[in-house]
């Protein structure tokens, strides 16, 4: 794949929509629309029945896509704003920003979402933040995302304006907030102090690192996809740039939480305490295709060697083997830490499907990520048209 | 943007700076407003004083069953306002015979439906033949005095009350089990809205959820009296959805009964009462060098001792 000018017209234009590219994404967001719509109606049909998590491990597949799309939206946010205050190549133009600022809301949105098809009782979602409890993180971060939220798509706006002096303060301010909820994502974990396989203050530096690295990969894939947005030299060298500077950053957040990682398994073994039970599950035990098929080969090794070869084609498949990867990751953090049982014989004391220290997600689980997926696309889709219509009147940053 | 200069002017660095200090101003207010010790939400006071006329003629006696003994007390506990009890549970394993009575009556008492359990009974196996004991544990939820599972509550649905009983209003909770990971015991189960009835009489149950499906039976929206309230389950309403857990039987204790759990123990190992109280039974059996709580190391401070 080359970067595919006739697409990005394609994607912010009614010209070129026979684009092969576009007509093979369409067709992908139909089946998975579909087949996500037929996973929601599971859902509220059937309520949690279908679903595979239970009481000994409460949280599946839609908290890690929850966390996933956090760490997308925070790093697209973190990297666009600061490339724009910074004036780097390919970030310095209002029309860059505003990819990342859509990217950045695309992802959190469906996270909320899956958040809330988990939730036992949907219908009182607002209560996280009518009646919060800020002694839970879980309050904390609801609050947190949707003043980014409302500050990401006040910066959307003020970006259509030439001269606005509240932007670059407003963009400080979400960066801020871009480095603070990832690593709270992590800090919910760590807040479980009965748990020793989550209670790390170093799951906060992974999941900044994996959100630096996520917000990367997304940038390149999109940018890969859309192209420059104009066919002038100096946008197609910027473009390069810029594309060169998401590498680095993707793999430099890939690496970095690799040692991190690697430094928080070791301990483990060096000095087995409580919870090398939950290491050795997800390194040899049932997690262990988990862990070093998805997170670690397809997701870190296979990308970080396609970033830095020179083909923009395998850019674009790093980008979604990336993203991929640290789903896989998520849920290296997320599964672990509730598959063992610290009271002998629990599980067998009162047998049921649901009270069992094991976890495979389900169908209905799988489809309603279809779902999520397919909402962040549309979103992400109706707000590049946005960005281009109201755009297209305004005058471009030089 | 001109390359030479500065990203950000002054006035856009002091309106940036302004931003996050005002941010991080009234975040760290809304984390240490709650924070704070505040008034509790329950009643107190002379109004939750109960003058309960259960066993009034019936005297003590030398040897009597524990039972009646701790129902006297009960009874003693409360005729105090709320604040001034303390609930504790004690739990004699070397009593246990692990028949499981009491995890069936709180399944009955509390009208539980598949997957909730408050009270299971675990079995240990240990030493190696011939020198090999079976151990059973009963594990009611600890009602912690520093519980891991309240501060974790987005929602503030769950809360100590001012007698020790750790409790969660199903007309709160969002059943995010928040709470469930947070608790070292897995004490608190989620209510996945399962039904026993199910269409596996008619040959259709297969696979391990399987046997939940299908409508339920009329006699399992008979409403319970958890927290002195009816819920039936009705419509999928609360508390399906919601984390549930061993509230020590409230309900009965206002009537001056004790937990269901306690009155069904076969051996008389579940001991209940008042640790105010300096001539309960619970008091002369915690302050033997015998007792133990589960996992300390964790800091929670538990309500439920073990008598070893």
């Amino acid at each position: 794949m080359t970067v595919n000018s006739s697409l990005a017209q394609g994607t912010t234009t009614s010209g070129a929509s026979s684009a092969p590219v576009l007509k093979l994404i369409w067709i992908i967001w139909v089946i998975l629309l579909a087949a996500g719509l037929y996973g929601v109606v599971q859902r509220l049909t059937h309520g949690h029945l279908p679903a595979g998590y239970g009481s000994y491990v409460p949280w599946g597949l839609w908290i890690g896509l929850y966390f996933l799309g956090v760490g997308i939206s925070g790093g697209a946010f973190l990297i666009g704003a600061v490339g724009y205050i910074l004036g780097l190549p390919g970030f310095s133009r209002g029309s860059d920003l505003r990819t990342a600022i859509v990217l950045s809301i695309a992802a959190l949105i469906p996270a909320f979402i899956g958040v809330g098809l988990d939730l036992g009782r949907t219908g009182r979602l607002l209560s996280i933040l009518l009646s919060p409890s800020f002694t839970s993180m879980m309050a904390f971060n609801a609050w947190m995302y949707n003043v980014f939220l409302v500050i990401a798509a006040v910066s959307w706006i003020l970006s259509f304006r030439n001269g606005s002096v509240w932007l670059k303060p407003l963009l400080v301010l979400g960066s801020f907030m871009s480095v603070l909820f990832p690593s709270q994502s992590g800090v919910f974990f760590e807040a479980v102090r009965t748990n020793d396989f989550w209670n790390s203050p170093i799951l906060s530096v992974l999941f900044l690192a994996s959100a630096v690295a996520l917000g990367g990969a997304a940038l390149l894939l999109v940018r890969t996809l859309i192209g420059p947005g104009s066919a002038s030299q100096q946008a197609l060298s910027d473009n390069d740039q810029a594309l060169g500077t998401l590498r680095t950053v993707t793999v430099t957040g890939i690496l970095i939480y690799l040692v991190f990682e690697f430094a928080e398994f070791s301990i483990a073994f060096w000095n087995p305490g409580e919870h090398s039970p939950n290491v050795s599950f997800l390194l040899f035990g049932n997690y262990w295709d988990v862990f070093w098929l998805l997170h670690l080969t397809a997701g870190a090794a296979i990308p970080i060697v396609l970033l830095l070869a020179s083909s923009r084609t395998g850019w674009a498949v790093a980008a979604l083997l990336v993203t991929a990867g640290f789903g896989a990751a998520r849920m290296s953090v997320l599964v672990p830490g509730q598959i063992a049982g610290q009271i002998p014989g629990l599980q067998q004391a009162f047998q049921d499907p649901r009270l069992v220290y094991s976890y495979h997600p389900t169908s209905m689980e799988y489809l309603v990520g279809c779902f999520m997926l397919a909402v962040g696309m549309a979103i992400f889709y109706v707000g590049l048209r946005l960005s281009t219509t109201f755009g297209s009147g305004s005058q471009e940053r030089a | 943007m001109s390359d030479k200069k500065s990203p950000l002017d002054r006035r856009e660095f002091l309106l940036a700076g302004g931003l996050v200090g005002a941010g991080v101003a009234v975040a760290v207010g809304a984390v240490v407003k709650d924070r704070l010790p505040s008034a509790p939400v329950d009643p107190t006071g002379e109004a939750t004083v109960r003058k309960l006329k259960v066993l009034q003629k019936v005297k003590p006696q030398d040897n009597e069953d524990p039972l009646v003994r701790m129902q006297r007390e009960l009874v003693r506990a409360m005729a105090k306002p709320v604040e001034k009890r303390h609930w504790i549970m004690v739990i004699d394993i070397r009593k246990c015979v692990g028949c499981n009575a009491c995890t069936i009556a709180c399944i009955a008492e509390n009208k539980l439906p598949p997957g909730i359990v408050c009270r299971p009974v675990t079995t240990q196996e240990l030493g190696q033949y011939p020198n090999i004991q079976i151990r059973f544990m009963p594990r009611p939820c600890m009602h912690c005095d520093n519980p891991s599972c309240v501060p974790v509550c987005p929602v503030k649905a769950t809360w100590k009350r001012p007698d020790g009983v750790v409790v969660v209003d199903y007309d709160k909770c969002i059943g995010c089990r928040y709470c469930l990971n947070a608790c070292p015991y897995g004490a608190r189960t989620s209510d996945f809205g399962r039904y026993y009835a199910s269409d596996v009489a008619g040959g259709s149950g297969t696979g391990a959820d399987r046997p939940v499906y299908g409508p339920e039976s009329p006699w399992e929206h008979l409403p319970n009296n958890e927290y002195a309230k009816n819920w039936d389950r009705k419509d999928n309403g609360s508390p399906v959805g919601n984390a549930r857990k061993c509230h020590f039987c409230l309900h009965r204790l206002e009537v001056g009964q004790l937990p269901a759990c306690v009155t069904t123990c076969i051996g008389r190992a579940t001991y209940f009462g008042d640790s105010n109280d300096p001539d309960s039974l619970v008091v002369q059996l915690v302050t033997k060098h015998n007792v133990q709580t589960l996992f300390p190391h964790w800091g929670n401070k538990p309500q439920c001792f073990y008598v070893v």
